[in-house]
């Protein structure tokens, strides 16, 4: 069973892609474990029972919906090797940006839980994650990981999300990733992507100026506009076998805005002349168009379940962000402040628009509600572009060019802890969170 | 003694036979002038072939200039509006021109790309940008040019002139530009 999950592994870091790292949940009884196929899939099923069972019967440390969040405090208590100390500070880095822990020194009273990592490096990394509830006394989670390479990141990654789901009962968002643009030269962008900290910096597409990004729902794809030789055409990149194909073309500008949960690609083509707002899927064909106008129609993105569209229009005189419908009808302006309001981007939980908007000169992070209501400026200095939300919508990604070169930032939904993650000597820009990863 | 006699009196004779010699002499000096002068020519023959052959290339190069410079002068940037993309007034007398030299010349086409100034976002730059290469292009093709002999792209605010916050950098980018192609497109 080990050599075939180690042959597993070997085959997913050969594609470059994030490596997996094999959950093997010991429950407290601690299991013997056999060699035999047919009991290890009957092992993973009951893992599956438990898990699924598991968030139901939890007590819930921390209800992130409640509007008065406290701040639990945790232990972090690591063992091991010295890399322990390096996956120690990620974990607290990851669990840190969310403002919902404070840390507490393992050998000082006050912490509610204490979370033990047992480090051990031999041809792999194997990690065995404790994590106790101090006030009742019993252990909560008991885990271990395997890895057939010293993966630190990856596999501290892993760790904060379960320490995430013992404490708030909702999946963490540490092992997402952004996709993002540099700009490598005068009228040349390449594609990247990164963990969500910054780390693990990748380039995807380096030929010609890659502009609107998207990742499909299933984050197994990315779709991206990009000009070569004076075209501007969509592409669909498989990110497990990083073979990329044209999705659609036309004469004229094709700008991907965003994908929905049925599998469809909301897109804006200038190819009838101006530029409108199509869906299509994501075998390209299923072409609808669904507006008509003469301006401009641009950057379409669609609410979480996929009813709705929010893009910008200049039909107004100036450019505003505007929801309709899928069928293009129930049109509605949505802002009204200022006379340049761009990028929208829609919260996974329905809730809000976040976009760009001109105030003093400046672009600013903006977010309202999505019917129109309760305006908030998020950013403050420098201009600040191209929200995304993270897939939880408990924060937002964006680019400032606060300190000097533009780079990507992230932050927590309400503006707190505005955070540059993208090194200084890179133009960076454009970020789009991804959804899940597994 | 008359031996001697004849010898002074020749002496005497050719002594003053001198005197008498020296207009010829004068008039051997234009022949020696004229001889320079022959020379000169001669001279002056292989300066002025040099000559000739400078001023022959400065003349090419003149020209191959002044038609450069000639399709500069035509094509020049035509400018916007910020978050405008209408034809100014300004931009007419340009369009003109351009469109008044691609009627004459008929084996030239033409890419239009629109740009924008930086202080927009960049995906609705691109759209702007094109609606402004667009602008251009269909200002021309209602002066009479082919709408096949043009194309148009859109760098939004990807390709800047110059990068300084203020009005005339913004100016000097949000521009559409023209790029004289002589191959046919399609």
């Amino acid at each position: 069973m080990n050599s075939e999950l180690r042959t597993q592994n070997s085959e997913l870091s050969l594609r470059q892609s994030s490596c997996k790292i094999r959950n093997l949940e010991i429950i407290i009884k601690s299991m013997g474990r056999s060699k035999r196929r047919l009991l290890f899939y009957f092992f993973c099923v009951l893992c599956s029972v438990f898990c699924a069972l598991s968030p139901a019967l939890a007590k819930i440390y921390i209800d992130i919906t409640s509007p008065a969040i406290r701040q639990l405090p945790i232990s972090i208590r690591t063992s091991g090797t010295p890399t322990s100390k390096q996956l120690e500070s990620i974990v607290k880095n990851d669990l840190g940006f969310t403002g919902l822990f404070s840390f507490v020194d393992p050998d000082v009273p006050g912490a509610e839980i204490i979370a033990d990592i047992k480090v051990e490096i031999t041809d792999g990394l194997k990690v065995i994650l404790s994590i106790n509830d101090l006030i009742e006394g019993k252990e909560v989670l008991k885990k271990r990981y395997d890895a057939s390479k010293i993966i630190i990141r990856p596999m501290a990654h892993t760790i904060s999300n379960d320490i995430y789901k013992v404490v708030t009962g909702k999946k963490g968002i540490f092992r997402t990733k952004l996709s993002y643009l540099v700009n490598t030269a005068a009228g040349r962008k390449e594609l990247r992507l990164m963990d969500w900290d910054g780390f693990r910096s990748m380039k995807v597409v380096s030929k010609g100026l890659t502009s609107s990004h998207s990742w499909s729902q299933d984050g197994s794809f990315l779709i991206y506009s990009a000009e070569r030789s004076r075209k501007w055409k969509i592409y669909l990149l498989n990110l497990k076998r990083y073979r990329e194909m044209v999705l659609f073309s036309s004469r004229g500008l094709n700008l991907v805005g965003g994908t929905s949960p049925d599998g469809l690609i909301s897109l804006s083509s200038s190819k009838d002349g101006s530029p409108e707002i199509y869906v299509i899927n994501i075998y390209g064909k299923g072409f609808k168009k669904l507006t008509r106008s003469f301006g401009i129609d641009v950057s379409p993105v669609f609410s979480p379940d996929g009813s709705k569209i929010a893009f910008v229009s200049d039909r107004g005189g100036s450019p505003q962000i505007y929801t309709m419908n899928l069928n293009g009808k129930g049109l509605k302006r949505l802002t009204f402040e200022g006379s340049y309001n761009t990028s929208p981007s829609w919260s996974p939980d329905d809730k809000w628009i976040a976009y760009t908007g001109r105030k003093n000169g400046k672009n600013q992070i903006f977010m309202l509600k999505s019917d129109g209501t309760d305006l908030r400026q998020l950013t403050f200095i420098g201009n600040n572009e191209s929200p995304s939300f993270s897939p939880d919508g408990l924060f937002l990604a964006f680019d400032s060019d606060r300190e000097v070169r533009r780079g990507i930032y992230i932050m927590r939904i309400h503006g707190e802890e505005q955070k540059r993650i993208t090194p200084k000597n890179i133009n960076a820009m454009s970020p789009k969170w991804s959804p899940y990863l597994k | 003694m008359k031996k001697l006699l004849i010898f002074l009196l020749l002496i005497f004779a050719v002594s003053c036979a001198k005197p008498f010699t020296k207009p010829p002499e004068e008039s051997v000096k234009p022949e020696e002038t004229v001889k320079e002068e022959a020379i000169k020519p001669e001279e002056m023959e292989s300066e002025v072939v040099e000559e000739v052959v400078i001023p022959a290339e400065e003349e090419i190069t003149e020209s191959a200039i002044s038609a450069e410079e000639k399709a500069k002068s035509i094509f020049r940037d035509v400018m916007f509006d910020y978050d405008k993309y209408d034809i100014r007034p300004d931009a007419r007398p340009v369009l003109d021109s351009v469109a008044a030299f691609l009627n004459e010349n008929n084996e030239i086409n033409i890419v239009i790309e629109g740009h924008c100034d930086a202080r927009g976002t960049n995906e609705y730059n691109l759209a702007l940008g094109e609606k402004r290469a667009k602008a251009a292009k269909n200002y021309l093709v209602s002066r009479g040019v082919s709408p096949t002999r043009i194309i148009v792209i859109t760098y939004g605010e990807e390709k800047q002139l110059c990068n300084e916050q203020n009005e005339l950098c913004w100016q000097k980018n949000r521009r559409a530009h023209f790029v004289v192609v002589k191959s046919r497109f399609y």
